[in-house]
This record gives C-alpha cells, structure tokens and sequence, in this order.
C-alpha cells in the first residue's frame, strides 16, 4: 500500500476496537481518542495522528499504536493497541537524611498514584545530581530503578527506588594561576566569589565546587583585570586537578595582555551640562588607568538608584529621554580615547499626576504628600522620594508601592505619572481581661490610624469605622478593683489642609485607690487621681532641610491625692500639678518602609521645662531645705519621742506639699539612630539616647516626677508619676535605676537586623544586639563609661490588626542588686509596641 | 428545626425552587439565595434555569452584594441572548457596577468601570425604558470624575502660598481639567481659580519672574471673563486684575 500523507484514502469510520493491557473501558478510550463512529477520515492523515497525540496527552498510556483492522467497502475498522503506564506504588530513598526524603518527593511529584515514565525517571536523576552538584557534592550518583509489584490486582504498578549517593563534598586544596604578573594570586583568589579554597578561619563562605559559581568566577578574573587596565586578559586554560585526598586543585592560566590607560575623554551632544561639570562626576583623567567597570559605574551605577553618576545627574533634572553611551573611538597602541555620546532628548515635564488602589485612603491625604506635580519637571530622584514617602504614611504597603510611566512624549516632552498603592490595614484593637495585682483587669485598646474624624456622623462611612483622613485616633480604657484608666488621643497632620502641620492632643485620667486590709477590697476613702491633658503642633521645616521637624507641646496634670499614705509621697492628702511646655527638633530620613528601615537616620532633640516659679514666687527655698532638712533628722531619731517625730514628719510632708504644689523642672533629651545596610537585606542600626532632668533651684530640688528608669523591655505600663521607661534588655525592667528613678542617663546600642518576610500581610525579621546603658543621680555621679551591658537575640514580627510583637533573649553581662554571681544572665523580654 | 432548615436539607430540587421562589417574593432574599445557590447546578441546561438564574442574579443584587450581581447579570445576558429579561439584566448588571462607585475622593476604578458598563448598554439598547435613568448614571458618575480632578486641582492650589509655592501645579492641572471636561459645570470655578492660582503666584514672584506672571496672570483673567462675563467670581476676578495693572505699571514706566 502506497502511504502517502498527501493523497490519502478517505473512509467512514467503521468499529475500534481497543487492545493490549489496559484496565481502563474500551469506550472510555475510544471516545478519549476521539475518533467517532460514522466519522469521515482520511488514512494516512490527521486524524489518526491526533487520536495518537490525545491519548498520549493523557499520560496514561505507553505504546499506542493504532492499526487499520479490515476495510470493507470505503468502511474502515480500526484497532487501538496501548498498554497502561505502571503506578507509582511506593517510593524508597536512600543515601539522604530522613528528614530530606519529604522534600525530594515533592520536588519531584514522585507521588504515589503518578504514572512512572521514562521521562519521570529521568527527570527526576538529573536533578537530584543537579541540586547535589550545585551544594558542592560534584561527585553525586543517582541510580533510579523501578521493580514491578505482582498481586492479584490487573494494574501495572511499580516499586521506585532512588538510590543517591552525594559522595564526599569536593573541597578545593589549592588554586593556582599562571601567566599573572600585574594582580597578585591573592588578589584574584579574592575575585573569586564563589570558590574558594580550605582555609580553617573562613566561616561565612565554605570551600566547595560547584561548576555554575566557577564559570562565574572565571568571568570575574576577567573583569578583576579589565578594572585594572589589562582589557586584553583572558583565560587561555584551566583544569581541574583531582587530588589524593579526595580535594580537588584548579589551574588557571591566564594571559595578561598589555595594561591600557583612558586618552581623551570628549563629551559630544551635552549643552545643558558643560564638559567641566560632567568630568567633576565622571572623575577619570587621561592618563587613568583603563577602568571599563569604572567607567560604566560613573556614567550609570545600576546597583544604585541614587548614585551620583551622568545618567542621575540628567534624569533628576528633567531629562527623562536622555541616553549616555560611552564609545571607544580610538585605541592607539595602549591608550584608548572615549567619546561619550550624549542625547539629551527634550526635558520632561509631568503631564498628569494620578494615584490608583486608595481604595480607603482620601485623595487629599495622598496628593498633599506627591513631590512631582503636575507642570514640574521631571526629576528621578523626587519620584524616589515620593515612593519613600508614602510608604511612610503606614497606610499603604511599602514594598507595593510603584511608580508607573504612562504615555511618554519625547516630542512635547510630556509623561504621565502613576503611582500604584495598596492599602494595607492600620487600625489595631486590643481586648484583653485578666487577672493581675489582685483582681480582674479588663482592658480595651483600639487605636486607628487612618481615621476620618468628620465621617463620624455620617452612617454610610461605618465600613467598618470612619477612615481615609489620615488622622490618628486612640482610645484606651483600663479597669481593675483598684484602678481605672481612660485615655484619649488624636492627631491631624496637616491642621487645617494647607501645610503640615501636625495637630495632636491627649486627655487621660487615672484613678486609684488604696488597698483595704479588712475587706480586701479597693478603699474608695483613699484615691490618687491623675488627670493630664496635652496639646501639640508639629511643622515640617524646608531648613536646614526638608527632613526636620520642629514640635512644640503643652502639658498640664494634676495629681491630686485623698487620705492616700503610701511611701510614695511624703504628704498622704493633697495636690501636684506640673505645666509643661515642650520644645523638640528632629530629623527623620529613614527608608523605606517605617517597620523595617533600610537606610537614613532618625534624630531628635526635646527639651520640656516648667515655669521658674522660685524666681518669683516669694518663697525662700534654702530655709524651707534647711528646716525639711532639720525635721528628717528628728524623724529619723529613734531617741526622740514618737510625736515629736510624727510632728517631724508631717512637717516634711507640708513643706514637700509647698515644693512639689507646681513641679519646677527642666528636661532634656537626645535621641538618635542610623541604618545602614551592609549588605543586601542586613541592616545594622547603631543608636544611641541621653536624658537629663534637672532643676532651676537647687533648694527646690530635682523632683520625684518625670525620671528615668531604665532596664527592661521599656514598656510603659505604670507610668503614675510621669515616669520615663528606658529599654535596656538582659536586665529586668526599670533595675538599672534607683528605687525612685534617675535624673541623668545614657544607652547605646548595636543592632544587626534581618528580614525573614516583608510581606504586608506579616512582616518579620530577625535581630541581634548589643547594648549599655545607665542611669545616675547627678551630674556629680555621671559617667558615660559606667554602663551595665548586654547582648542578645531576638525576633519581631508585624501584622497590621496587631502591631509589633516580639520576642528578646538578652545576657546581662554586670551584676545588679540582688546578684549572687559575676554577672546578671539571661532576661526573656515579650515588646509589644516598637520601642528599639 | 424550622422548615426553611428542612428545606435546606432536602433532595427535592423543585421544593426548592418553588420555596425559594416565594421567599424572593415576600422580601427574604438572603434566604431565596441559599436556596437557589445549592439547584443552581441542577438546573443547567433546563428550561426553568432561565427563571432560576435570572431570580438568583436579582437576589444578590437585592442584598446589595453589587460584585456578584453585576457578575451574575452579566453572565445571564450572555447565557439567555433571547429572554424577554435581557434588556432589564443587562441594565442591572451595569447598575451593580454604578453601585460599587465610590465617594469621588477615593480611588475611581469602579467609576469608570461602571461609565463604560453604562454607555455600552445605552448604545445597545438606545430605546430601551432605562435609557433616561441610565444616562443619569453616566452623568452622575462622570460628575464625579470631575469633582475629583477639580479636588486635586484646588489642593494644589490650597497647599502652595504656604506649603509647596508650586502655583504651576494648580494651573496644570485646572488646564488639564478644563480641557478633559469642556462640558462640566465646575468650569467656570476652574477657570476663577486658574487665574487665583497665576494672580497669587504673580503678586508673590520673585523680581525676575514677576513682569511675565503678571501678564500671564492677566491673560488667564482675560479668558476667563470672556467666557463667564456674569460669574460669581466677576466681582473678586475684577478687584485682582485691578491689583495686576497696578504692579504691572511699574515695568510700563521704567522701559
């Protein structure tokens, strides 16, 4: 029979028929093949040819053929032979740990029920020894063998056995380079990334083989010469040399070429820049020592979005359609003449400025914040800072936010801007009860941080609560038996719509009472009521630069106590009120994204001061402390009759009254942190704080009120007496300070951190530090050099409906009160909040 | 175990539909739902579907779940190209859309979805009942797309004499609107405040800028009092173009 695809024989499709070893339906088959009874086809032709590719597209068949049976009369019979794949039934590995098998299984689908094939088994050997290579065992061997399982059921099924054996991890003894006389073997051993020979001190990169990373690093000798000048160096050789002691030894040979030098470097197209100022970036005289990488880096630093090269220096100024091209045009003998060819292209204005994805963001709080506007020309570096800034709101995702290029127009010089955003959640509600400090306490939290505070009457804007405004609202209500707490707080960062300034205000009253021994209940007879309020304005500055921020903020509390005799005070029935004005300056340019910042520094200055009452007011103060002085001796003096000590000591508690009526009191404090990535994703922050309390009038005294307490995880949680918690982890909280706090203190502190996740909907990074702080009395006691130190672990992790939460396994290095040994140990500290 | 539990639990497809029915009639539409969701795979291919899903669509759109009504509209209307229901569906599901829209300070992407789903259908059905209400719609909704470039215009111009001293930025973008909207009724406001944003920008130049301002200021009054000669605005526009000729003297007498 002539079987020629061209001219093949139509029939009708008669019966198929199915054989061979299948447990599948016979109908099932032939209507999977498609070919249906009654169908026109042609033989040779398509239609057979498809039935063959349907089956086997199901990859459940092996050996299909399909044979014409009979003709009769332009009625063809057909007959489908296959065979069924055999099953997986079961997978052994061995050669690997246990708790790898799981994984290669997954790796490679070597699921039970999979159709084994050639194509599996083959598959899967090349890259169980790909995956071993690429970790150093370049001896790998992988033998697949499948054994067929005979019982009473018809399917096909087989027993796979993967036998893997890594090998010893092939180590390299030595490299060696011939034919350099320039670099040094040294120095082009250091070229190598990713191979590197047994050296007992290496920690962070072992020796290992892996061909990938060596084809590399044979690219990077290259390039290590061209930086060098030699533009000509090549690999003329290398060889793998295998040891006896299973290592291996690598040869290279390498051909130097001769060493070249920059000759004229001419700037050809530039008229908005002039040649001297594109040489002050290009910084390469003739006479240089040819620096092909240089060279690239100066005109356009890839690794960098802020670098100071051409490229930058152009794009921030408006030329977004502008190319450089560095072009060899001569090279006479070793000396190379540049061109560098510039197209400036026209300068680029923004057309249309637009954000998309606030689905719950107002657009007054986005837009307010965009430094390219519409009409502006364009600059790369203010869509940087624009994508920076935003992140920084906390109301959208940092790491989503893109910058979108639409409908550019080099002939109008015209582009579109979009910047594309993801809301993220910024509300947090805290619900908790428990109980604590004898009885149930029962707190309710919620803090949103996008609210809308004029859609609060406005029914449709409950979805769930009122957002979108930007602004900050808070409110806390805490309860026990002995105590209550409320507070309020909101904050509008841009009062009144047409600058930054940041509004905030505060309101919080604390009501406690005393324990009654008889009843065990709460004495409502005996009280210490705390109320504060505090408002403040916040404005950015334009100088020094845009970063700063000047904050200004008054304060006022009373404490006021009724019949409440405790040591706290010396007086048990009476008032204290502390007017405050506070004064700060900081700078903020950290980046990107507030919870894990990459880069910048964050600063700031306050200084918080009362009113010089003792200027004024009349009182002598140094015979008031001469008398309270007086009046502690005769408390003090056991010889003394008891009412005349009573009347000692309630002749303290009245001059305390009289010293503390209004607090008088200045403050100051220092803050700072830098970040800085080391390399890509570890961020190491070195900060440090300091804070000084002291008084106008030394008769008057440095006040109990506003000191600092340092140690522990800083959490504020008691704060009655406008006390100051300062974190410092490997000692428990608030024991690096006296009993009733210090009035001067330092710490400094070492953090190394790394993300595990930045993703928005958890974000989580890993930390080391290293810290020291104190706390003294006086300036007299102060020394910055006599710090408790410690060092530690620790984890945090941010999800938007909770905060920041973490874990610090800090190592007290010096002892404190109540040490037995030589040093403090170990301290579990749980932050919730961002305190470090 | 009340009867709709019952029913929930039951095999019988057509109690069911006739409960769900009934359900849908008497107001109970997030019950209908229920019932309908679990025989609308039964139904396939049967004639009642047609009923079924056109009920099913509308009672998601009763319960104000506009995502899965306009989606279900949709689908009816591509399913049952011959149901006497088509027209009404197809406005339905256009109007879901109209009712995703959001208050225009925020991101419109639903807006202009919904302008879109509501021309398509005027041009399909230009006399069809819903026409008029339909055109409302689109007018509602592309007012808002106005509303929201004037917004972003005005901010510009509220947040530069203190803020960001980009007057440019105002002006672009209320050039930007008057030409993106030629029709809208704030045109007027943009082009007062066009020339606001110009006047303040020329009265507070710099020295060397100032003269050009000034006379691009009084170009922009120019246009606008061409257009609106009876504005609300004509007052105050008067009294700022007075205030330009004054300071634009002084480069008349000294060249």
């Amino acid at each position: 029979q002539d079987l020629n695809y061209d001219n093949g024989k139509k029939y009708t499709l008669g019966s198929v028929s199915v054989l061979g070893n299948t447990s599948f339906n016979e109908q099932t088959i032939v209507a999977y093949s498609g070919l249906r009874k009654g169908k026109e086809i042609t033989v040779p032709g398509e239609d057979i040819s498809n039935a063959i590719k349907k089956l086997w597209n199901s990859k459940l068949f092996a050996d299909i053929e399909i044979y014409i049976a009979k003709v009769e009369n332009d009625v063809a019979h057909l007959q489908i032979r296959l065979s069924d794949l055999p099953i997986l039934t079961e997978v052994k590995i061995t050669g690997v740990k246990k708790g790898k098998v799981e994984g290669i299984i997954n790796e490679n689908k070597l699921k039970k029920g999979t159709k084994v094939t050639e194509n599996l088994i083959t598959t899967t050997k090349n890259f169980l020894v790909k995956k071993y290579k690429k970790t150093g065992f370049y001896n790998t061997k992988v033998n697949i063998n499948t054994i067929e399982v005979k019982d009473s059921l018809e399917k096909a099924r087989v027993k796979m056995v993967v036998a893997i054996d890594k090998g010893e991890k092939v180590k390299i003894k030595d490299i060696n380079f011939e034919g350099n006389t320039a670099l040094s073997d040294k120095m082009l051993r250091k070229a190598m990334k990713g191979t590197k020979k047994i050296k007992r001190i290496r920690l962070l990169k072992r020796s290992k083989f892996i061909d990938s990373a060596y084809q590399a690093d044979l690219t990077n000798i290259v390039t290590k010469f061209a930086e060098n000048g030699y533009r000509d160096a090549r690999i003329i050789s290398d060889s793998i040399v295998v040891n006896d002691d299973k290592t291996i030894s690598l040869n290279i040979k390498v051909e130097e070429g001769k060493p070249y030098t920059f000759g004229d470097i001419n700037f050809i197209g530039n008229s908005v820049y002039t040649d001297q100022q594109l040489n002050r970036m290009l910084r390469i005289k003739k006479g240089d020592t040819y620096n092909g990488v240089l060279l690239e880096k100066r005109i356009a630093d890839n690794s960098k979005p802020d670098a100071d090269d051409i490229t930058n220096l152009y794009q921030n100024s408006g030329y977004l359609f502008s190319s450089i091209n560095p072009v060899e045009v001569s090279a006479d003998g070793n000396v190379i003449d540049m061109e560098i060819r510039i197209t400036e292209g026209k300068a680029a204005h923004f057309n249309s400025v637009s954000v998309v994805g606030n689905d719950k963001t107002n657009d007054h709080v986005v837009y307010r914040e965009i430094r390219t506007r519409p009409g502006q020309l364009y600059s790369k570096a203010n869509v940087v800072r624009t994508v920076r800034e935003l992140g920084q709101l906390g109301f959208f995702d940092a790491q989503e936010i893109t910058p979108n290029f639409n409908n550019p127009n080099p002939n109008e010089g015209t582009i579109d801007m979009e910047y594309s955003v993801k809301e993220t959640g910024s509300s947090q509600i805290e619900l908790q009860g428990g109980y604590g400090g004898g009885g149930f306490i029962g707190t309710l939290g919620l803090s949103f941080n996008n609210f809308s505070i004029k859609d609060i009457f406005k029914k449709d804007a409950y979805k769930p609560i009122p957002m979108g405004d930007g602004q900050k609202l808070a409110l806390r209500l805490q309860a026990s038996r002995f105590y209550q707490t409320y507070s309020f707080s909101f904050s509008e960062p841009w009062l009144g719509g047409k600058r930054p300034v940041q509004f905030s205000t505060s309101i919080s009253h604390t009501k406690q009472f005393l324990y009654d021994y008889t009843t065990g209940n709460a004495d409502k007879s005996k009280s210490f009521n705390i109320t504060g309020i505090t408002l403040g304005l916040a404005k950015r500055l334009t100088v020094p630069d845009d970063y700063f921020t000047l904050s200004q903020a008054v304060s006022y509390q009373i404490y006021d106590l009724n019949n409440y005799n405790t040591g706290l005070f010396t007086f048990g029935d009476g008032s204290a009120k502390n007017l405050s004005y506070t004064v700060g300056l900081s700078r903020n340019n950290t980046r990107i994204d507030p919870i894990f910042p990459t880069g910048g520094s964050n600063f700031s200055i306050t200084a918080k001061a009362s009113i010089p009452y003792s200027l004024f007011d009349g009182v002598d103060y140094s015979d008031l402390k001469d008398e309270r002085d007086a009046a502690e001796v005769v408390r003090d003096d056991t010889t003394r009759s008891t009412e005349d000590r009573t009347a000692a000591q309630d002749r303290i508690g009245e001059i305390d009254q009289k010293r503390y009526k209004w607090l008088e009191f200045y403050k100051i404090n220092f803050k700072g942190d830098w970040y800085t990535e080391l390399t890509k994703n570890l961020v190491l922050k070195p900060s440090m704080e300091f804070g000084y309390l002291g008084a106008y009038n030394n008769d008057r005294g440095v006040i109990p009120f506003e000191r600092f307490f340092v140690g522990g995880d800083g959490l504020g949680s008691y704060s009655l007496d406008g006390r100051e918690a300062i974190a410092l982890r490997g000692y428990p909280n608030q024991s690096l300070s006296d009993q009733d706090g210090g009035s001067i203190y330092n710490k400094f502190s070492l953090e190394l951190r790394y993300p595990i996740t930045l993703k928005a909907s958890a974000k989580i990074y890993a930390l080391g530090f290293l810290e020291g702080g104190a706390s003294f009395n006086s300036f007299r006691d102060y020394n910055p050099f006599e710090i408790k130190r410690s060092a530690g672990l620790g984890v945090r992790i941010f999800m938007p409906a909770f905060g920041l939460l973490g874990i610090d396994f800090g190592h007290g290095f010096d002892t404190i009160q109540g040490d037995t040994g030589t040093k403090h140990g170990w301290e579990t500290h749980f932050i919730i909040g961002q305190q470090f | 175990c009340s009867d709709y539990q019952k029913l929930l639990k039951s095999e019988s497809i057509a109690d069911k539909f006739k409960a769900g029915d009934s359900l849908y009639q008497a107001g109970k539409y997030d019950k209908a739902n229920k019932l309908f969701a679990q025989i609308v795979p039964n139904y396939k291919g049967k004639p009642q579907a047609e009923k079924l899903m056109y009920l099913y669509s509308s009672s998601f759109f009763k319960m104000k779940d506009y995502y899965v009504a306009g989606y279900q509209f949709e689908r009816f209307v591509s399913s049952y190209p011959k149901s006497e229901k088509k027209e009404e569906a197809a406005f339905l599901s256009a109007k879901s859309y109209y009712m995703l829209s959001p208050v225009y300070t925020k991101d419109q992407k639903e807006t202009r979805d919904a302008i879109e789903k509501m021309q398509e259908f005027i041009n399909i059905y230009p006399n069809s009942e819903y026409v008029s209400e339909a055109n409302k719609i689109v007018n509602e909704l592309d007012f808002k797309l106005q509303q929201k470039a004037f917004a972003i215009a005005k901010q510009y111009r509220d947040i530069a004499p203190q803020y960001s001293k980009d007057f440019n930025a105002a002006i672009k973008s209320f050039d930007n609107f008057i030409f993106e909207f030629p029709g809208s009724s704030l045109r007027e406001d943009a082009f007062f405040y066009k020339f606001d944003a110009a006047y303040q920008q020329a009265m507070n130049s710099v020295e060397y800028k100032k003269k050009a301002r000034l006379e691009q200021a009084k170009e922009y009054y120019d246009a606008f009092r061409k257009s609106y000669a009876t504005s609300k605005y004509v007052e105050d526009a008067d009294k700022m173009a007075s205030e330009l000729d004054e300071e634009l003297k002084v480069y008349s007498t000294k060249s």
